[in-house]
C-alpha cells in the first residue's frame, strides 16, 4: 500500500521575452510524471544530465514550484500548499544533497547542524536533544567528539554521512537522495551506499534515489524509472529494466555501461553499434514529431513503456 | 577565512572555530602599515573620547576677545580662534562630534542596507526588483545637492536631522553589495537544506546566510565609516553641515576659508586638517587589511 502518490507532476519554467516581457514559451523541466511510494522500498530515477531528475526531487520536497499535477501524501493533497515549515509532511520527507560540502553550513558546528531538524520538528528537552545527536552520530558511525567540529574538518565521505544523519534525524518516511554519492570516490561510494541500505532495512525508509549511475541504481533500488526530457520513457522493477528493456532509449543507456573485462570487447562493441542503428531507425516509433516521449503504457503489471503500440508489438 | 591553524598552541584546543580572528591578526602582523594604522586609529578614537570628558563645551566655546587668535602657548595648547576660544578644546569636542555622527550614519546605513540587501538577495523575485529600482532611483539623484538644499530649507536643523538626511542616501551602496553576496549565498545547498529541515525564512536569513557574509559586512562598515567622516567634515567645511555653535572638525577646517587665517593663523585649521588626514588614512589602511583578510586570494599572511 503506497503512502504517497505523485500524479502527473509538471514543473515548467516560463521563458519571458518580447516588449512586454510576456511568457513566450516554457521550459518543460518535468512534464507529467507519476509515481507511487511504498514503505521500505527504494525507487530509482535515472537519466542523462538535464533531463529533470533533480527538479523532480526538489519539487516533491517543495524547493521548486509545481506547475501542474498533484502530490497526495497519506490521502492529503500537499501540492504547493502553503504549509507550515514544521508540518508533518516536511518532517516525513527529507533530502540528501549531492554536494555534501555546500549542504552543510560552514559556520555551524556539527551538533548545531544535526540539531536543526530536531529543534524544528521534535519538541525535545536539551538533554534528549543531546542524546539524540549522539545517537545519530553513532548510527552513521562517527565518534562523539565530532560534535564540536566544523564541516571543513571532515572528509567528503564523512560529510555525506553527516548529511545522512541530518536527514534521518526526524525518522522520516521518504528520503530523496539527489545523487548522494556522485561526488565521492568509488570506495567511499560503496561505504555510503551500503550504509544507506543498512539504515533502510533498520528503519523501513523509502528512498527516491536520483542518479545517473546505472550501477549504483541497480545496487540500491527495487523500482527504476528512466527519464528523458522531463518524462518517463520506461518504468518497472529492477528486473524489468535490466533484463527486459523495451524502450530504445533504455537499451541505449544500458549498452553504455562500461564493462571492465577485456573478454568479449568486440562483441559488446558490435552490440552497441546495433543498438545505435536501431535507435536511429526506430526513433519515430518512440518519440512523436516534436521529439516528445509518448505516454506510458503497461506491458505487464509492473512494467511500463512509453511507446506507440506498434513499436511494442514489432519490437520484441 | 578557515583552516588556518598551524600554530602549535591552537592545535591543543580541540576545535578552533574558523572565526577568522587569527587570520585577521596575522594579516596585521604581516602588514606593518596596517598595524601602525590600527594603533593610531585606536589611540586617536579612544583618546578623543577620553579627553572630551575633561572639556566643557560651553567653557571651550566661550568668547574671550583678549585672546583673539592667540598663538599656541601653555594656556592655549593649540592657540585660539577669532573668538578667543581654545582650539585644542574645539578639536577634541569637534572630533568627538564628528566621530559620533560618522558612527551613527554608519550604523543606520549599515543596518538598513544589510536588512534590505539580505531580503533582496534571499527572496529575489518582485521584492528584489522593487528595491533595486528604488536604489537605482536613489543613485541617479545628486545626493550632495539634495542634502545642501535640504539643510538650507529646513529652518532649524540639528545633529539628529543631519544624520538622518545623510543616511537617507548612504544605505544604497551597502544594500547593493549585501544583495550581491546574499544572492550567491542563498543559492547554496545549505540554505536549501535548512528550508527542507523546517527552518523559517527569517531564521535562515539571519542565522545562516548573514554569518557567512559577515566578513564582507565588517570590511564595508569600516571603509564607509572613513567615508562618512569625510562627508560630515566636507559639508561643514562648505557651510552646509552642523551649525557653527556646534564644534566639529569641519568648522575648524572652515576657518581656512579666510585667506588671512589660512596664511597667518595656521594653528586654527592645521591640527584639524591633519587629524582628519591621519584618521581617514589609518581607517582606510585598516579596512584594506580587513578586506584582504576576508579574501583568501589577496591575503598576505
Amino acid at each position: 500500500m503506497s503512502f504517497m502518490q505523485i500524479k502527473d507532476l509538471k514543473v515548467h519554467y516560463p521563458i519571458r521575452g518580447g516588449f512586454f516581457n510576456t511568457v513566450v514559451d516554457n521550459v518543460y523541466a518535468v512534464d507529467g510524471i507519476s509515481m507511487e511510494f511504498e514503505k521500505g522500498k527504494a525507487y530509482g530515477l535515472v537519466g542523462e544530465s538535464g533531463c529533470g531528475k533533480s527538479t523532480t526531487g526538489k519539487s516533491i520536497i517543495g524547493l521548486e514550484k509545481i506547475s501542474a499535477g498533484s502530490i497526495i501524501y497519506e490521502g492529503e493533497n500537499v501540492t504547493n500548499k502553503r504549509r507550515d515549515r514544521a508540518s508533518a509532511y516536511n518532517r516525513d520527507i527529507q533530502m540528501i544533497f549531492q554536494d555534501s560540502h555546500s549542504s552543510l553550513n560552514p559556520r555551524k558546528r556539527v551538533q548545531d547542524i544535526l540539531a536543526e531538524p530536531i529543534r524544528n520538528f521534535l519538541k525535545l528537552t536539551p538533554q534528549e536533544e543531546s542524546r539524540r545527536i549522539n545517537e545519530l552520530l553513532a548510527i552513521v558511525g562517527m565518534p562523539e567528539d565530532a560534535r564540536l567540529k566544523y564541516p571543513h574538518e571532515f572528509s567528503g565521505g564523512q560529510k555525506q554521512r553527516l548529511g545522512i544523519a541530518r536527514a534521518i534525524a526526524t525518522n522520516p518516511k521518504l528520503i530523496i537522495a539527489d545523487e548522494p554519492v556522485s561526488a565521492l570516490d568509488l570506495s567511499v561510494q560503496a561505504q555510503v551506499l551500503n550504509f544507506m541500505k543498512d539504515i533502510q532495512d533498520e528503519y523501513g525508509l523509502s528512498y527516491l534515489f536520483i542518479s545517473h549511475d546505472l550501477g549504483v541504481v541497480k545496487h540500491m533500488c527495487d523500482y527504476i524509472s528512466i527519464m528523458y526530457k522531463g518524462r518517463f520513457v520506461e518504468s518497472g522493477t529492477k528486473k524489468d529494466i535490466y533484463d527486459n528493456p523495451q524502450h530504445i532509449y533504455t537499451k541505449r543507456l544500458l549498452s553504455a555501461i562500461p564493462d571492465v573485462t577485456p573478454n568479449g570487447r568486440e562483441d559488446r562493441k558490435l552490440e552497441r553499434i546495433e543498438v545505435e542503428r536501431n535507435y536511429q531507425a526506430e526513433h519515430k516509433q518512440y518519440f512523436d514529431e516534436n521529439g516528445r516521449v509518448y505516454d506510458l503504457s503497461p506491458i505487464s503489471d509492473t512494467h511500463f513503456v512509453a511507446a506507440t503500440s506498434s513499436a511494442l508489438k514489432g519490437g520484441n | 577565512m578557515v583552516k588556518e591553524k598551524d600554530n602549535k598552541k591552537e592545535q591543543e584546543i580541540i576545535s578552533a572555530p574558523p572565526t577568522g580572528m587569527q587570520v585577521v591578526w596575522r594579516e596585521f602582523i604581516k602588514d606593518r602599515v596596517a598595524m601602525f594604522s590600527l594603533i593610531i586609529m585606536v589611540l586617536a578614537i579612544s583618546g578623543v573620547f577620553i579627553a572630551s570628558l575633561f572639556f566643557d563645551p560651553a567653557e571651550v566655546m566661550k568668547v574671550s576677545l583678549r585672546s583673539k587668535y592667540a598663538p599656541p602657548s601653555s594656556l592655549h595648547w593649540l592657540g585660539a580662534d577669532i573668538g578667543g576660544s581654545d582650539v585644542f578644546g574645539q578639536l577634541i569636542i569637534g572630533a568627538k562630534n564628528s566621530l559620533l555622527i560618522a558612527i551613527a550614519i554608519t550604523l543606520i546605513t549599515g543596518t538598513v542596507g544589510i536588512f534590505i540587501g539580505l531580503a533582496c538577495g534571499y527572496f529575489g523575485g518582485w521584492i528584489d526588483n522593487m528595491f533595486m529600482r528604488i536604489i537605482d532611483f536613489f543613485i541617479t539623484l545628486p545626493s550632495l545637492m539634495i542634502i545642501i538644499v535640504f539643510i538650507t530649507i529646513v529652518p532649524k536643523y540639528t545633529v539628529f536631522t543631519f544624520i538622518l538626511i545623510v543616511s537617507l542616501f548612504g544605505w544604497t551602496s551597502i544594500a547593493r553589495l549585501v544583495r550581491s553576496k546574499a544572492l550567491s549565498e542563498s543559492r547554496r545547498d545549505y540554505v536549501n537544506a535548512s528550508k527542507t529541515l523546517g527552518t523559517n525564512d527569517f531564521v535562515i536569513i539571519f542565522k545562516e546566510v548573514m554569518p557567512n557574509i559577515s566578513s564582507i559586512l565588517i570590511v564595508e562598515a569600516t571603509l564607509s565609516f572613513a567615508g562618512n567622516i569625510g562627508i560630515e567634515t566636507g559639508l561643514t567645511f562648505l557651510g552646509f553641515g552642523l551649525p557653527p555653535s556646534t564644534p566639529s572638525l569641519g568648522t575648524l577646517v572652515a576657518y581656512a576659508n579666510n585667506p588671512l587665517v589660512m596664511s597667518t593663523y595656521w594653528w586654527v585649521w592645521l591640527p584639524a586638517a591633519l587629524f582628519i588626514l591621519i584618521l581617514m588614512l589609518s581607517i582606510n589602511y585598516v579596512g584594506q587589511a580587513l578586506r584582504r583578510a576576508a579574501d583568501a586570494k589577496q591575503r598576505l599572511g
